[in-house]
């Protein structure tokens, strides 16, 4: 119960949601992300802003800048980046 | 009788117990498709895929795990790499101590118009880098060469011919069916284009697993097109990686063991299995070295071997000697042409074949010295 509450409000401080088109460059961003210290949550791709792969990362939108840069330096190849809050 | 497994080179045995249990735990508590859902179940799948293929490229120093591309085997990798870049007219430059998951996808292309090249190996099976490399120009499309052979064990010194190769602008495709996991490989410091390798062998995976390496994303046709998960909206295939070449679903619980199989290489070391190989392998050659009646083949700097050694007892075919071991002894080995009849005709000894020893990670001292005593066995019988 706790814990899904903890991840409910970890949903709700991460506000940036940066989209891929496959679910290798997904997975990758996560790993490179936390091992790089940050926070990154998985979800389930939301449609209204990306039609392609399953899943769509959650991180810290103040971090936008850091994080597309670590991401690019990682090969990751994502989407689009976007301020969207969790509903919920 | 207790049997002793030396045919390593085939597919290794044993594995590390964390293979097994990694393949277990993905098809007890695993379930869902990498990439083909959001929910935990498809996320859990595609994070073990994605471990692997990190754990791989590390292990290769690979610095874009994407480039790491899952297949089937060694052989498919092959094929993908050789019907993804050659067409009609296409040079190719080969050795003649290649396998057949080289030289009959050669032999088929050739037929439809690629121009085959095939450099004699020096005594014991050696290819030697000058000899490849004279033949090699900037016209070539691709230079194929095994990193050691299944017959031999001989290592070929791939940094010298990568070096040239990058110098001309020839891609180089290297099957390291043999050395993946038994002698450390750099794709960057070797210079290599592509590296086909087999999960099951060095790797210590279950079979059914392999892959290939991809240093330039874009250069080969797929050998597959289907589903990926990705770009779901267009029915044409990504150009991605390394969706781009992994039509259809993948293996999951079998990369899911090749995962634990390669982290228990980088913990050991793979530095140390080679030498740990190389030591067996002189244990060996030293038994053997004042037995009449036993020719043994490759290469006499043990520094250049991989763990398997060729060879055959005086008065006795490969599969006589093969069968008194194993019924006798209890000596698993593999005899014949090891699917490598070009190998062979480089050796002179095509069409009999030879008797072939594999060792591993997990072969012991005492396993090879009984080895020794049971070859010392039937060649006493034969004088």
């Amino acid at each position: 119960m706790f814990a899904q509450r903890g991840k409910q409000e970890l949903l709700r401080e991460l506000e940036g949601v940066v989209t891929f088109f496959g679910s290798y460059h997904a997975m990758r961003a996560e790993s490179v992300l936390r091992k790089s210290g940050r926070r990154a949550v998985l979800i389930p791709g939301p449609r209204e802003i990306s039609p392609n792969c399953g899943v769509a990362l959650r991180f810290d939108y103040i971090q936008k800048e850091e994080v597309q840069e670590l991401l690019d330096r990682s090969f990751v190849q994502y989407e689009s980046f976007h301020h969207y809050p969790h509903q919920g | 009788m207790k049997l002793r497994y030396f045919d390593n080179a085939a597919t290794s045995w044993p594995k590390p117990p964390a293979v097994a249990a990694a393949v277990h735990r993905c098809l007890v508590r695993g379930g869902g498709n990498a990439g083909r859902s959001g929910h935990a179940k498809a996320v859990a799948a595609a994070r073990t895929v994605l471990r692997t293929r990190e754990l791989i490229a590390e292990l290769f120093h690979v610095a874009d795990p994407s480039r790491i591309v899952f297949t089937k085997n060694a052989t498919e990798a092959l094929n993908l790499a050789l019907y993804g870049l050659l067409g009609p007219g296409d040079g190719v430059v080969t050795s003649s101590m290649e396998h057949n998951s080289v030289m009959r996808p050669l032999r088929h292309l050739a037929h439809r118009g690629v121009r085959l090249e095939v450099v004699p190996a020096a005594v014991g099976g050696v290819i030697e880098p000058a000899a490849f490399c004279a033949v090699l120009t900037a016209g070539t499309r691709l230079a194929v060469v095994t990193h050691a052979s299944n017959v031999t064990g001989a290592v070929t010194d791939v940094a010298r011919i990568g070096e040239h190769c990058r110098g001309l602008g020839v891609p180089l495709l290297v099957d390291a069916a043999q050395t993946a996991g038994c002698v450390p490989i750099d794709v960057e410091a070797m210079r290599v284009d592509f590296l086909a390798f087999s999960g099951h062998k060095g790797l210590l995976g279950p079979q059914g697993t392999g892959g290939l390496y991809v240093r330039d994303a874009r250069a080969l046709e797929p050998l597959l097109r289907g589903g990926t998960g990705s770009r779901s909206d267009r029915e044409e295939q990504p150009e991605f990686l390394p969706d781009r070449y992994e039509s259809g679903t993948l293996n999951t619980p079998g990369i899911a063991g090749l995962g634990a199989g390669v982290q228990y290489l980088l913990r050991r070391g793979v530095a140390s299995v080679q030498a740990h190989e190389r030591r067996l392998l002189e244990i060996f050659l030293e038994g053997i070295a004042a037995v009449p009646g036993i020719e043994a083949y490759g290469p006499a700097d043990t520094a250049a071997r991989t763990g398997v050694l060729s060879l055959n007892v005086t008065g006795l075919s490969c599969s006589e000697a093969g069968s008194a071991l194993e019924d006798r002894f209890g000596l698993l080995t593999r005899v014949g042409l090891h699917c490598a009849p070009i190998a062979h005709r480089s050796l002179g000894t095509f069409p009999e074949g030879t008797v072939r020893f594999g060792w591993g990670p997990f072969t012991r001292e005492r396993d090879v010295r009984a080895g020794v005593r049971a070859l010392r066995t039937l060649a006493g019988e034969r004088r």
